[in-house]
């Protein structure tokens, strides 16, 4: 027999609906189903963990051998563990306005249909609207009598609006995700805008890389936080060596009017009632006042790096909990839009996200703007497309200069280890002073 | 074979699905997996799983319906939403799925000797290590993994096959001060990876690139690794290619057959039944048999690749070109094992810059082409020679553009899993510095 210190189970079960159109083709619709559990078992050297598909509960010599079998596993493992002291509890989950599962299928495409052929305009070749709906029941329970359970839904919809002109294809995307219910009423607006971003690309120009100052929109400002700091700060990058703010608490690496934050207890996108090892969630400021200030953490990072707040542990179903971010932003500050354009004088002003990635070890970032718009004399002039910027995270943060005094939060997922996350990144409008920015623009 | 008696259930299903739709496809998974995790040198963690799973497509008077679900034992449920499914979808052009073909059912991605051992696990992690250790650097986390999987395609048509497949992978992260190294490989059989040239090339990477300094932005000729070329190709070229994107003008190679579209040395094909690759294949993921696909011939765009339901669509064939991500969902359009060729040649004589890896590939814009990346362990290369690192910079351009200023291609070749391909050597890329 094993000396088991700790374990812990945690299944997920639930049903996936999805309605894809494509050029007013409803391609497929219709719902799957799953059931996933992972067995994680604590032993003297290590974890060994079990994931099960189609796990059926049970109890007595069932389970433990089960957890026998993940013990075993555990033979080839030699690092030692210990699990910070942490604390235990479930917030409720948000009440929903009006529920995905009560509105049949045939009404959710029906809706669907109606945004997609919002995106119908002269210019558009092809447009494209996808609707997905999860509703998973977690269940958890550790060795030390904690119990949880809850029901969390997440639903909303993609549309995609490709333009065409002379061999230049460029395209619109919006999206619109939501823990808070059923979203896909009234909607047709955002097919439309779509369309306008598509075809206003068609006559913006690439711009000329190199270093400028830019203003961020605060879709584009989060994904900023998250690339830029957030990765860095998670506490299983930080134990393993892998991240350049490693060792550097107390450290300022920004202006005063910087404060960034993940908080999971935030009713947005990547909202959790408890995290994945059952520890009560937690606002956690990561950068304060422009001070790296406190690491995100799970039970095993808070107790060999500290500095920091565990809680932040999240899985994909049936998937060992890793340490992620959840609702990650730029707290407002007091510029005004106007103080913001009139600082930059000239720049560049970036609007939305097309994704970003970086290398925590390194310190370096990229990410990608939807397109933007040159700003001249504080007045925004051409429209640019096709726009990144790249930073180092040590240096790149005292070019925040201003934060503008709003706030807004936007939906996405994000990836690690092979596992994908519902989350959720905001922050108000903000001026980047000296920004690289790469584009392939020519004089 | 064995396994179909343990499987009686999937002809009940057929039958079953049989009186209420004209067609029916059945696709189940069984696997066992094990992996091993390196947190710094110490192996932390031992994973196994035992995944399983049932994916059905219904095909009603040219309504496709799907479903899937993890619960073998629901198959009924399981065909009932997906004949849900299939009433709410826009009926298309459907000629039928495939019958049976008389094809070999011996594995081609298989290896008896690969067992889904903790143990093998472990000694893969040790040995990358070991590698590692040859240069000054430290090693932040690895993976090792084994797994196998029984994959079974039936359909109301009498397609009854069967395969089954290994598969093993590592990797290494690794760190000198603030410079970062990381590789991997992987492969169907165990005596095809070399874990300790992944260990030395991360550690290589780590260690050298911490040397790295600024550069000027500028035009360069750039040497772009075989992993780093994959992530254009894979990101933006390979997508072009989907007959489904071609049709819906979602492609910018819409109206393109016959025209060059990459540098006059450059063919780009799918072989699925190349000896040895991770994707060979008798059958796709609908039954249809595989072939080879030229898509690009010395630089012309010859075909782009189909799946059968945009096949009926268009009124074109299906090039053997399905494939599923798992059991859920539907089926799309794929490739086997890709492959880029042409004439080779040493590439690093005169001076060039060359990048490992890239940052944010996936940013692209895949319709344009148009990208703006980070460099990862870049380096000037003369005389075969890595010579001075380089810290730092981005790279801009477009990706159809870039396959037309290709210099020529290395003597090297890589196997990425679904790509197989060399390095590149570009002309004149703009690299913004610091």
């Amino acid at each position: 027999m094993h000396d088991i210190s700790y374990y812990d189970l945690r299944q997920v079960t639930g049903a996936s609906t999805h309605i894809d159109i494509d050029n007013g083709v409803v391609e497929s619709a219709g719902t799957s189903f799953f059931n996933k559990a992972v067995l994680r078992v604590l032993v003297k050297s290590g974890w060994g963990v079990l994931q099960i598909d189609n796990y059926t509960p049970c109890t007595g010599t069932k389970f433990d051998e089960l957890l026998q079998q993940a013990a075993r596993l555990a033979n080839i493992t030699d690092e030692p563990v210990r699990l910070g002291d942490v604390l235990h509890g479930i917030l409720p989950v948000p009440p929903v306005k009006e529920d995905p599962r009560d509105v049949d299928i045939e009404e959710k495409s029906r809706l669907l249909a109606e945004i997609e052929a919002g995106v119908v305009r002269e210019g558009i070749v092809n447009r494209r609207a996808n609707y997905v709906e999860r509703d998973e029941r977690v269940r958890f329970l550790d060795s030390s009598g904690n119990e949880y359970e809850y029901r969390m839904g997440r639903s909303g919809f993609n549309v995609l609006a490709v333009a065409s002109r002379n061999g230049n294809v460029q395209m619109g995307y919006e999206r619109e995700h939501s823990i808070h219910g059923f979203n896909l009423r009234h909607q047709q607006e955002v097919g439309r805008k779509a369309a306008e971003t598509a075809v206003s690309l068609l006559d913006a120009v690439l711009p000329k890389g190199g270093k400028m100052h830019a203003i961020l929109d605060p879709e584009l400002a989060g994904v900023f936080a998250h690339e830029a700091v957030g990765h860095a700060s998670e506490g299983d990058l930080i134990h393993e060596g892998n991240s350049v703010l490693k060792g550097r608490t107390g450290e300022r690496i920004g202006n005063e009017n910087l404060t960034i934050v993940d908080d999971p207890t935030l009713p947005e996108f990547g909202f959790d009632p408890v995290d994945a090892e059952g520890v009560s969630v937690k606002r956690t400021e990561i950068i304060r006042k422009g001070v790296i200030n406190a690491f995100l953490h799970n039970r095993e990072s808070l107790a060999s790096v500290g500095n920091g707040c565990a809680g932040h542990a999240r899985a994909m179903p049936g998937e060992p909990p890793l340490v992620r971010m959840s609702n990650t932003f730029i707290q407002e500050g007091d510029a005004t839009n106007e103080e913001i354009f009139s600082e930059c004088k000239n720049g560049i002003y970036l609007v939305g996200s097309r994704g970003g990635q970086v290398d925590p070890g390194r310190g370096v970032f990229q990410f990608n703007a939807e397109y933007g718009y040159l700003v001249e004399n504080g007045e925004c002039t051409t429209m640019v497309r096709d726009v990144s910027l790249s930073g180092d995270i040590l240096s790149t943060l005292h070019g925040i200069t201003l934060c503008g005094n709003e706030r807004k939060m936007s939906p996405g997922y994000c990836g690690k280890g092979g596992q994908s996350v519902p989350v959720s990144d905001g922050a108000p409008y903000i001026l980047l002073c000296d920004a690289v920015v790469g584009g392939s623009g020519v004089d | 074979m064995r396994w179909w008696v343990a499987v009686a259930w999937i002809d009940d299903l057929i039958r079953e699905a049989e009186k209420s739709v004209d067609e029916v496809e059945v696709f189940s998974v069984e696997g066992e997996s094990v992996s091993a995790e390196l947190k710094t040198t110490k192996v932390s963690l031992a994973t196994t799983s035992r995944d399983c799973g049932l994916g059905i497509r219904t095909i009603h008077k040219g309504r496709i319906g799907s479903s899937s679900t993890n619960n073998k034992e629901e198959w009924r449920e399981c065909l009932k939403a997906a004949i849900a499914s299939g009433k709410l979808a826009t009926p298309q052009e459907w000629g039928g799925l495939p019958g049976p073909s008389d094809l070999p059912m011996t594995p081609l991605a298989f290896d008896p000797d690969l067992t889904v051992e903790p143990a093998t696990a472990r000694e893969l992690l040790e040995t990358m290590l070991s590698g590692a250790q040859e240069h000054d650097a430290e090693v932040t986390a690895g993976s090792a993994g084994l797994s196998t999987t029984r994959v079974l395609l039936a359909n109301s048509h009498g397609v009854r096959y069967s395969d089954e497949h290994t598969g093993v992978s590592v990797s290494l992260e690794a760190i000198h001060g603030q410079s970062t190294g990381y590789e991997f490989d992987s492969s169907w059989a165990l005596d095809r990876i070399d874990p300790a040239h992944v260990g030395e090339r991360a550690g290589f990477f780590a260690s050298e690139s911490a040397k790295g300094t600024d550069i000027p932005s500028g035009s360069y000729d750039l040497l772009l690794s075989p992993l780093a070329w994959a992530e254009l190709l894979g990101n933006v070229f390979v997508p072009a290619l989907n007959g489904r994107s071609v049709h819906a003008g979602r492609s910018k190679f819409a109206g393109m057959l016959g025209q060059p579209v990459a540098s006059e040395g450059l063919s780009l094909y799918d072989d699925p039944h190349l000896p040895g690759a991770g994707g060979s294949t008798r059958w796709d993921a609908e039954g249809t048999p595989t072939r080879r696909i030229d898509f690009i011939e010395k630089g012309i765009l010859r075909a782009f690749a189909y799946d059968l339901k945009t096949a009926y669509r268009y009124g074109r064939e299906s090039t053997g070109s399905a494939s599923r991500g798992g059991y859920g969902g539907l089926p799309g359009i794929g490739h086997h094992n890709l492959v880029v060729d042409g004439e080779r040649g040493t590439l690093d004589d005169e001076r060039v810059l060359s990048i490992h890896n890239l940052i944010g590939a996936h940013t692209a814009n895949p319709l344009s082409g148009e990208f703006s990346v980070e460099l990862s362990n870049a380096f000037f290369m003369e005389g075969g020679e890595y010579q001075e690192p380089v810290r730092s910079a981005m790279l801009s351009g477009n990706v159809f553009d870039l396959h037309h200023t290709i210099a020529g291609l290395g003597n090297d070749t890589r196997n990425l899993g679904s790509m197989i391909l060399p390095s590149v050597r570009i002309h004149n890329q703009r690299i913004i510095g610091k």
